[in-house]
Formats: structure tokens, C-alpha cells, sequence
């Protein structure tokens, strides 16, 4: 599986979805995880206005800007694992919210396998018991759609929330537990962290299953890598992060 | 500058403009929601410059940019943008 940093992470999605949308790739999913741990926000947020810069540097974390709507997201080195599905627009309902339950399905069909009882909460996240456990981002262009999202495995929820410009005052006990209230892991539904190949593999099936699509492993091609080369520097810089 | 921010169902708006008198001058839109495409945005704003930053001005406004644009926020509706706006806008005046 890659470990990518933001840039990376970010550029090989709008490439794939670009040589998808070109022929030159095919419908993909794929899953990675980000190394340093990385805040991406939704292309219409503010970056200042949702992420603690002091608190980001003090930490080693990163920041980027997604071409997806949304919020901000915590990518954890140790505790999350990331998905993005490429395909034709083709293979998607028109409906905005149908489309995005249709990918999520996956999600929900690998939750099940691990042991967990998710549901799809519109427009884009996955619950377990009525907490957030995943959530996803969808753009359509050129004829393609790219959809990514979270899977919370283990994530350290308190520096989530420290990240995303919450007041260290409000880091009381009182706040963590309703944050507890609104998000759940896959570690704490189980009681046990499982490894990320595991939920790779879970989620693999899930993805096959919802969209009834065989799924061929593979690693990204050269061209792929030469046009998330190519995109890399957009992504890293200051330009496209505070663009908004 | 008025700053405001106003959470829709799926999506919190936040809302920063700048009047002159009671129209709108300047205006930027973020948040956490989806708009479908993305570029359309950046027309949105576009498109509310000049208007009154009444409610029935900004319906007209933005009934008729998502009308003939054809973009789609789901789940944020012409009401809650109004809403967000009018707040932004108040908090100028106040």
C-alpha cells in the first residue's frame, strides 16, 4: 500500500480521474495512507478559517487543499486509511446523493466484514451507531467522477479536534466526551486496532461488492505517476492552499 | 468587512462582504458544502454583486444563478445562502 505525502496523495487522485476521463485509465480503487499526517481541506473552505496553523507546525502536520467540497479532514499517519474510487460518470447516477450512497455502499459493505453495522448518513458519511466513522468527497469532471474519503481505523480524536481550529480552550473533558458523541474508530467499535491491511482487505471486498466490479490488483502506471509528478507542485503550494 | 456564519443541513456557510450603502460591494463564500461543478462558486459570488441585501432581492438573485447555471449544492438551499448573507450582511451593520 503507498504512503504518500499530501501533495502526492492529492495529485495522483486528479490524475487518475484526468487519464480516466481521457481513456487512458481505468475505473480504479485504490486505498493509501499519508505520511506526515496531513489536514486536507474542501475546496471551498478557507484555510485559515478552519485549520490552527500554531497548532499544525507544533506537530509536524500538513495541510492541502482537495478538488473536492467539504470539510476538513484529519489524514493520521497511525490511525486512518484513505480510499478514492475513479470511474466513468457512465457507471454513476446523475443524482448527486445517490451517487455518493452507491461508492459509500462499499465502505459500508467492508465495515460489515470487520464486524460493524454502518449505515450511509446523506449526503456523504458512514455511521456506526450514529457516529461519524467515515466520510467521503465526490468532484465530477471531464466525464469522470473521483470520490475519496476516510476510514477512521485509530485516529487520535483529541488532536483531530485540536487541529481543527477548536480552541484549546474547549479541549475540556466536557468537549471530548461530545466529540466522542459524534465520531467513532473502527478500534473503538472492536475494542482492537486492526491492522491497516486488514481493512484494506475488508474494504476491497466492500468496494467489489457495491460496485459489482472486479477488482484487478495492481500498482499505478507510468503515466499515472508522471501526471501526479506533474500536478505535485499545484498541491504544495502556498498559491493553491490559500486560495480561498 | 461583515463576517458571519450560518450552518445549513449539509454544510456550514461562512459568509465575509462588503457593502456599499445597502448593496452588496465585495462577497466571499466558504464553508464545508458541495457545489456541483466546483467553479460555479467563484460565478455565484459574481453574480450576487450589486444586489440589496434584502431577502427578496438576494431570492432573486440566487433563484435565478442556480436556475440558469444549472449548478447544484445538495442539500443547501437558495434560503440558507440568504441566510448566511443577511447575517453577514447585519453583522456590517451592527
Amino acid at each position: 500500500m503507498r504512503i504518500d505525502d499530501a501533495p502526492m496523495s492529492m495529485a495522483i487522485d486528479e490524475a487518475l480521474l484526468k487519464l480516466n476521463s481521457e481513456g487512458k485509465s481505468p475505473n480504479t480503487v485504490r486505498f493509501w495512507r499519508w505520511l506526515p499526517s496531513t489536514v486536507s481541506i474542501g475546496c471551498f473552505q478557507s484555510a485559515e478559517l478552519e485549520v490552527d496553523f500554531d497548532v499544525a507546525k507544533k506537530y509536524g502536520v500538513e495541510m492541502v487543499r482537495r478538488i473536492t467540497g467539504g470539510g476538513a479532514v484529519f489524514h493520521d499517519h497511525g490511525g486512518e486509511l484513505t480510499y478514492s474510487v475513479v470511474c466513468g460518470q457512465d457507471r454513476m447516477p446523475d443524482d448527486i446523493i445517490e451517487s455518493y450512497e452507491l461508492i459509500c455502499g462499499g465502505l459500508i459493505g467492508g465495515f460489515r466484514q470487520l464486524g460493524l453495522q454502518a449505515e450511509f448518513k446523506p449526503i456523504n458519511d458512514v455511521q456506526v451507531g450514529g457516529k461519524k466513522i467515515s466520510g467521503s468527497a465526490q468532484t465530477r469532471r471531464w466525464g469522470s467522477v473521483l470520490q475519496h474519503g476516510t476510514v477512521l481505523v485509530g485516529p487520535d480524536v483529541r488532536l483531530m479536534f485540536e487541529l481543527l481550529k477548536v480552541s484549546p480552550e474547549k479541549i475540556s473533558d466536557k468537549f471530548i466526551s461530545s466529540v466522542y458523541e459524534r465520531v467513532t474508530t473502527v478500534a473503538l467499535e472492536l475494542g482492537r486496532k486492526p491492522g491497516f491491511d486488514e481493512v484494506r482487505g475488508a474494504m476491497r471486498d466492500g468496494f467489489a461488492g457495491a460496485l459489482g466490479a472486479e477488482l484487478v490488483e495492481g500498482e499505478l502506471t507510468q503515466e499515472e505517476l508522471k501526471l501526479a509528478g506533474m500536478l505535485k507542485p499545484k498541491y504544495a503550494s502556498d498559491e493553491w492552499l490559500k486560495k480561498r | 468587512m461583515g463576517y458571519a456564519e450560518f450552518k445549513a443541513p449539509k454544510g456550514l456557510i461562512k459568509v465575509e462582504v462588503e457593502l456599499a450603502g445597502d448593496q452588496i460591494l465585495r462577497i466571499s463564500i466558504s464553508g464545508d458544502f458541495f457545489m456541483y461543478p466546483e467553479d460555479a462558486l467563484e460565478r455565484f459570488e459574481l453574480a450576487l454583486i450589486g444586489s440589496r441585501v434584502d431577502r427578496k432581492s438576494l431570492m432573486e438573485r440566487v433563484e435565478n444563478f442556480f436556475g440558469s447555471s444549472g449548478a447544484r449544492t445538495p442539500m443547501v438551499e437558495p434560503e440558507h445562502w440568504i441566510e448566511a448573507i443577511l447575517r453577514a450582511a447585519g453583522d456590517k451593520i451592527t
